[in-house]
């Protein structure tokens, strides 16, 4: 489903932010991303969505070669991956249910269609109830499941999570995680990049650590930290 | 047709049009002050061409006989002048009524009893369709045997064609001008509600938006700019043409107001429309690209 190999990344001011990466990601499989801040968990997000292209190497998503693909083809690319941020990117003048639609309306999707995929979304994230509020009414943990309604809503392959729960209290973030592990058991491909630890330790699933640009280690049903045997590595 | 996303698309437009309801005046302005400017010039342009048409159309050449071209021969050169598509009347004066003439036009201070023969030849008075082929006419009949002289007005002939076409490379100049300044003020406008709207925009790329659907609310916004622009433009110009130029024509006989209202409408508020849509079209796209 997805593919890197030997890429690198280095951005135009200079900066190293990925050293000759070589990944596969399973169709159905549910990845953490982890390393703390600055290690090119993002850098790597965004080229699996070609917001960043690589400076070397390929990048395969769903078939598609990314590191060569045209311009014009991109929005093409993206309707196949739904992306969430930490900051939710929520548009605080449209309700929820706008901003869920807003993804729909923006690709030309029909009314029709947008009245029955946008329920649907809202149901399987349980904000039905909150459709007519705006996002300042909700809570962060609201906020974010609205995010991940509107980043569902196309029937994405791929799920991409940058720090999703950055910004909520733990009890909130044990909802978003169990809510993104329903997600990926309905067949959903999920990707989360993520700093938290408790999360990552709890869940065990395959932990892909960066340090540097570079990955550390690729474990399936990992820890944030491999064993007790790599704390040499723990920062600080 | 599918009405909810006409619905959206609307409404996309008209958030953003609102928006920046400040800057949408001043490039609303700019439009119409421009077309206003363009409209003052075309009424000009116009009315100098109609008054120069018609000094023009009245320009004859008179066409001087030899001495031995009697009138049955004189006669036979109307044929010639017939044939001719570009004249358009050709009167014959046989010398007997050039003296007439010349003594109605001249009354006494012309004394014929000095004279003791006739000096005028026979000759006819020419008129051509277009003004502009005067010289060209005047020239070609020159070249006919039978004819001693061409005259015309030459010098007041060309200058008043040179002046209608400088008049014109200056006008078309100054529209131009104008034209990219409202371009430039409708693109600042633009560019601000494309900043005002980052984040929907960025949005829009996230979840695979193409860039054309991303720019047609944008290019929509700036062409109901141009448009409003314009038709405040012809509201002004319709006051001017019924309050102003009726009062002017009554001091300058030479003025007159004979525009196709209806065409010269659709035309400027395609104007209107033209500079909107070039001007958020850039805009955007400078965005977009970045």
């Amino acid at each position: 489903m997805i593919s890197l190999r030997g890429v690198s990344l280095v951005y135009p001011n200079g900066t190293r932010a990925l050293y000759d990466v070589d990944l596969e990601i399973e169709k159905g499989s549910f990845v953490f991303l982890v390393g703390h801040s600055g290690t090119g968990k993002s850098s790597l997000l965004k080229l699996l969505y070609r917001e960043e292209l690589p400076s070397s190497g390929q990048v395969v998503v769903d078939d598609i070669r990314v590191d060569t693909l045209r311009r014009g083809r991109v929005p093409k690319l993206r309707r196949n991956i739904g992306v969430v941020f930490q900051d939710f990117k929520l548009l605080s003048h449209k309700t929820v249910w706008e901003n869920v639609a807003f993804a729909l309306q923006v690709t030309g999707t029909r009314t029709k269609d947008v009245m029955r995929m946008v329920p649907r979304s809202l149901d399987l994230v349980g904000l039905s109830h909150k459709a007519r509020v705006f996002p300042s009414e909700l809570s962060g943990g609201e906020q974010q499941r609205a995010a991940i309604a509107r980043a569902l809503v196309g029937n994405p392959k791929i799920l991409l999570c940058d720090e999703p729960t950055g910004n909520l209290d733990p009890s909130n973030t044990t909802e978003i995680m169990e809510l993104l592990q329903r997600i990926n058991i309905k067949g959903t491909t999920v990707v989360v990049a993520t700093h938290n630890q408790a999360v990552v330790d709890r869940m065990r699933r395959r932990v892909v650590r960066l340090e540097h640009g570079r990955i550390l280690h690729d474990d399936e049903r990992g820890y944030y930290f491999r064993g007790l045997g790599q704390t040499a590595l723990l920062p600080g | 047709m599918d009405w909810g996303r006409l619905r959206f698309f609307l409404g996309e437009v008209f958030t953003n049009f609102t928006r920046n309801a400040g800057m949408q005046f001043t490039a609303i302005g700019t439009v119409a002050v421009t077309i206003v400017l363009l409209g003052a010039f075309l009424f000009v342009r116009d009315t100098i061409a109609t008054f120069g048409n018609g000094v023009l159309s009245q320009i004859e050449i008179a066409v001087y006989l030899k001495d031995d071209v009697d009138d049955a021969k004189a006669r036979g050169l109307a044929a010639t002048f017939a044939a001719d598509p570009r004249i358009a009347s050709a009167t014959y004066v046989p010398r007997r009524d050039g003296l007439k003439r010349m003594k109605d036009v001249l009354g006494s201070d012309f004394d014929t009893s000095l004279l003791t023969a006739n000096p005028l030849p026979n000759a006819y008075h020419v008129r051509v369709k277009d003004p502009d082929l005067v010289p060209a006419v005047a020239r070609s009949i020159d070249r006919d045997p039978r004819v001693a002289k061409t005259d015309y007005a030459a010098d007041t002939v060309q200058k008043l064609l040179k002046a209608a076409t400088i008049l014109g490379r200056a006008g078309v100049a100054l529209i131009a001008l104008l034209s990219i300044s409202a371009a430039i003020v409708i693109a600042n406008t633009i560019r601000l509600t494309v900043f005002a709207r980052r984040r929907e925009i960025a949005i829009m790329q996230l979840v695979g938006a193409t860039n054309m659907y991303i720019r047609l609310p944008f290019i929509a916004e700036g062409m109901l700019a141009g448009l409003l622009g314009a038709a405040l433009a012809i509201g002004v110009l319709t006051l001017a043409a019924y309050e102003v130029v009726p009062k002017l024509a009554s001091t300058l006989a030479f003025v007159t107001f004979h525009v196709n209202t209806l065409t010269l409408c659709f035309e400027l508020l395609a104007v209107g429309a033209a500079v909107g849509l070039i001007a958020s079209w850039f805009s955007v796209g400078r965005h977009l690209r970045a």
